[in-house]
């Protein structure tokens, strides 16, 4: 778990934003495939159907904030519920305890071939990595999972993790990890991976899944996706291990019902996942199918440090991507160049928090505060307000550069004195005016990120105010 | 409307006093082709959104009250920027919440600002404005304007009114031109490149002109159309309204 | 201290809550559980069969209605004929028990493997907001049959079409004590976009979904 006592850890995951960011922007290949989705334009056509959208995602904040109004009841009580219906239950504080619990489990039911169906809380604590260590096979079986895995990478985007992949890189993948002639069209590659995995997820002994949400009243676990690996994961190796954070907890199935038409539009526009599956305990007497045993991990790894903060709203997030796939700052750069598990506008506020600001500097500062994230968060997070408080806690907290800080303390005491102030701004005008010369465009401020990719317009020479006084006069 | 003119403050925003004087004198010159009696404090500078959205909470919140101060005679404060007007509106109410004392003012001048073309609609009435502009445009909706004031059909209507004007509007008008603010000086490469995405969709307007009312996103388009070579004009609302275009 | 001791503890103090939680407390939440609130919902008023028929068709299932039961193994005959389909398929016992004399399909009340082609399966209900089929896993109603098979047939008696998730949590709760292991709601095949942002139908699941309405 990352430290956040407030020293600075070198090499932290997210800092070196600037430099990933220009190696993505500059990568045609990436570029190419970020371009092929849009999610944004099936949310829109998903929300459309529903004729009060908006009083819907009030209703949805008002239940997420009223489950972590009370979280610890909430969560004893899915405990309870949980442990009668003979699911086990562990708790983690930090991502080590995760891995530390799911090898304990695997080691004492003696298995070796585990399958995975999606757990971002999994990617927080490299668990895959934790596994492999220990001599356990570790299939993904997501497809886009199944993709970064076999290439050695990491999920670029929460609901889409190989969004960052052409067909050609899947096509290259796929024809050297399963040594089979290659295919480029993406009906053949998707049949290709269906077979592949078919075979592990009969042979898969252990199945790791995340979990959307945890419900109190059932103490069930229940799961969105659209795939089916999902429901292979639990449903057919003897042993199902769920790993969700301890915000995930939703009072009733009702509950549930209002969040999933906002949670599926959100994501991908659909009006509902092809699957939603609510687990309930291990296979009962006389079933034919289901595990033997069942485990849900609830995590802290920084959570509770949000709680009763002015951070609090970040923990309503349900996960469905909307704010990235709307962000044009991750449009453009793509999951990987923030550097952690969570992308886009909801990772600039959960990264610094979850790992300390002071490994994630840059992220809350690398936004338009366009507000787009705001406004298609399904449970109204106010994204560039945490991220503006960000901000203010690096100023507080001495972590801008000591540049940026003179130079805001010096044009404030400037601002605030109207006569220095006119007389700076006149000076600037007639400077500007001069280097903008003959085209009146600036085209190069040295130190200056605008001019990098920008002319900037050059003043006129005089000020509004100069020559509003110069009007009243004649 | 009565014969009680409306007195109206204008501020007239930092950016727009050195950058683009016109744009100050255009909406001088709407508001008093509306009736307005308009005041021009003087001693006005910036509303405090740099500082604050930069986390330096006690120099916007010193600028925030110096407004706060500066406009509390004026019937309505009318700013030609979503921003800035979005500043005052939206987030003077939380940047000043440490102090209780200056809340009845705070929210006595939140209520009463507005952006320039939602305050000429809605407020005033315009319903002939001065300018004439031969040509197509296109609009860009700036962030704030959009999402914090709501600013969306109102310069649609004015620029409807315009003589010669065609709007041709762009596929995502809505989508952000990567200004941000001080983002665009520090992570120059990302906002340019989302200004790129704007730039392409203007261009496949085919328009004359961009049409937009925030000076910020004005700068920022206009500096990457002319760093990629294109000679789309790039205008503020307040100038093709105003027919002030050429100042 | 557990791990779970110092996770509610500082919930508790985060909530400025005192450390130990009282009954007071605990009747609140059980209250809340209890009522079973509603929450927002857009407004439906449509008529549950075409809804859900139209919801169907809009996930990628297909849908055939019939008069009864005893209609039902010869459109099932007749669907796998018109498409081909293997005429062999696994079933839930209630499904198995139907009479297929006559119909050239071989049905065998078992649980599914990996290499079975079609699976039949009923509903325990049906959901029309969403097109959706709601099935409890038990001894006489697998899980995986709905799931291993390429093609899934659900046979839907109309009656068991409810408005959506919230009315079928609570029939659920009048039918029975409490959930069985696995609830699963399925809205047509089994799909993935993660290559190229392409809709892909049969990803793992199902690769089709035909669903027989049944009128009484």
């Amino acid at each position: 778990m990352g430290a956040s006592s407030g020293a600075r850890t070198m090499n932290a995951p997210a800092e070196g934003f600037k430099a990933r960011a220009h190696d993505k922007l500059n990568d045609a290949k990436v570029q190419r495939a970020m371009r092929n989705f849009n999610l944004a334009g099936a949310r829109a056509r998903g929300i459309a159907d529903l004729d009060n959208f908006e009083d819907i995602r009030t209703a949805a904040a008002a239940i997420r904030d009223r489950s972590l109004a009370s979280l610890d009841l909430w969560l004893a009580r899915f405990e309870q519920e949980a442990t009668r219906r003979g699911t086990k239950v562990h708790w983690a504080e930090t991502h080590a305890d995760i891995n530390r619990i799911v090898i304990e489990i695997a080691r004492q039911t003696g298995v070796k071939k585990i399958i995975k169906s999606k757990s971002m809380v999994s990617e927080e604590s490299h668990l895959n990595d934790a596994l492999e260590a220990e001599g356990f096979k570790v299939v993904e079986t997501d497809l886009g999972e199944y993709i970064v895995q076999l290439a050695g990478e990491k999920p670029s985007h929460i609901i889409a993790p190989a969004i960052h992949k052409t067909r050609d890189d899947v096509a290259d993948l796929f024809a050297e990890h399963h040594k089979t002639p290659r295919k480029s069209d993406i009906g053949e590659l998707t049949m290709e991976a269906r077979k592949f995995l078919r075979e592990h997820f009969l042979s898969g002994e252990m199945g790791i899944s995340g979990g959307n949400f945890i419900i109190a009243e059932t103490g069930s676990l229940l799961l969105v996706t659209n795939e089916g690996n999902g429901r292979m994961t639990t449903t057919l190796p003897r042993v199902h291990v769920a790993i969700t954070g301890i915000e995930k907890v939703l009072p009733t199935l009702e509950d549930a019902s209002c969040i999933l038409r906002l949670l599926t539009r959100s994501a991908t526009g659909q009006s509902i996942s092809n699957y939603v599956t609510v687990n309930t305990g291990p296979k009962q007497p006389g079933d034919l199918d289901g595990p033997e045993e069942m485990h849900v991990i609830i995590v802290d790894a920084g959570r509770t440090k949000l709680l009763g903060t002015d951070m609090q709203e970040a923990l309503r997030c349900i996960r469905c991507g909307a704010c990235m796939n709307h962000c044009p700052v991750y449009q453009n750069i793509g999951g990987h160049a923030y550097g952690w598990v969570y992308p886009g506008p909801i990772g600039s506020v959960l990264t610094p928090n979850y790992i300390g600001i002071e490994n994630a500097v840059d992220l809350p500062n690398a936004a338009t505060l366009c507000n787009q994230c705001g406004v298609v968060c399904p449970v109204k997070i106010p994204l560039p307000d945490l991220m503006r408080k960000l901000r203010e806690k690096q100023v507080d907290r001495g972590l801008r550069p000591w540049q940026e800080r003179l130079g805001l303390k010096l044009w404030a005491w400037t601002a605030q004195r109207p006569g220095i102030y006119a007389f700076a701004t006149k000076l600037a005008a007639r400077l500007g005016r001069s280097i903008g010369g003959a085209d009146r465009t600036i085209h190069r401020l040295p130190g200056n990120g605008w001019t990098e990719g920008r002319d900037m317009p050059a003043p006129k020479g005089k000020t509004f105010r100069e020559l509003y006084a110069e009007r009243k006069r004649s | 409307m009565s014969d009680q003119k409306l007195r109206v403050g204008l501020f007239v925003t930092c950016l727009v006093d050195l950058m683009r004087p016109s744009i100050g004198f255009s909406a001088l010159k709407l508001l008093e082709s509306a009736g307005c009696d308009v005041t021009v404090p003087t001693s006005q500078t910036c509303c405090g959104q740099p500082a604050y959205n930069s986390g330096d909470r006690a120099a916007a919140q010193s600028l925030a009250r110096k407004v706060v101060a500066e406009f509390r005679d004026c019937e309505y404060v009318v700013v030609p920027s979503g921003s800035c007007s979005g500043m005052i509106r939206a987030h003077y109410a939380e940047l000043l919440a440490e102090f209780p004392a200056d809340r009845p003012e705070v929210e006595r001048l939140s209520a009463r600002t507005y952006e320039l073309t939602d305050f000429l609609v809605n407020v005033a009435k315009l319903d002939r404005v001065p300018g004439r502009f031969a040509g197509n445009c296109t609009y860009h909706d700036s962030c704030s304007g959009l999402r914090e004031m709501g600013v969306k059909k109102q310069p649609r209507a004015l620029l409807g009114q315009v003589p010669g004007l065609t709007l041709n509007e762009m596929a995502t008008p809505e989508y952000c031109c990567g200004f941000g603010g001080t983002f665009a000086v520090k992570y120059g490469e990302i906002s340019a490149r989302i200004a790129d995405r704007k730039c392409e969709d203007i261009a496949s307007t085919g328009a004359d002109a961009v049409v937009l009312g925030d000076l910020g996103c004005m700068l920022n388009i206009e500096g990457r159309l002319k760093r990629r070579g294109d000679r789309t004009k790039v205008y503020h609302v307040a100038e093709v309204l105003a027919g002030m275009t050429d100042e | 201290m557990s791990a779970r001791d110092n996770i509610f503890a500082r919930i508790r103090a985060a909530r400025a809550a005192a450390p130990n939680v009282d009954d007071a407390e605990r009747a609140v939440i059980e209250g809340r559980i209890a009522l079973h609130a509603v929450g927002t919902r857009p407004s439906m008023e449509w008529a549950l069969v075409p809804r859900f028929r139209e919801q169907c068709v809009r996930m990628s299932s297909t849908v055939d209605d019939v008069g009864s039961m005893a209609d039902v193994p010869r459109a099932i005959a007749r669907f796998l004929t018109g498409m081909n389909l293997p005429m062999r398929a696994v079933a839930w016992p209630e499904i198995a028990r139907l009479d297929w004399n006559g119909t050239g399909v071989v049905v065998e009340g078992r649980a599914a493997r990996g290499d079975d082609l079609v699976g039949i399966t009923g509903v325990h209900l049906a959901v029309a907001e969403t097109g959706t089929l709601m099935l409890l896993s038990g001894p006489a109603t697998p899980a995986a049959t709905s799931l291993l098979p390429e093609t899934h047939i659900a046979v839907v008696p109309q009656g068991r079409i409810v408005k959506a998730m919230e009315e079928a949590w609570a029939q659920t709760r009048q039918e029975r004590s409490e959930l069985p292991r696995a609830v699963n709601f399925v809205s047509g095949p089994s799909r993935t976009a993660d290559i190229e942002g392409q809709l892909q139908l049969g990803a793992h699941g199902p690769y089709r979904v035909h669903v027989v309405v049944v009128a009484e």
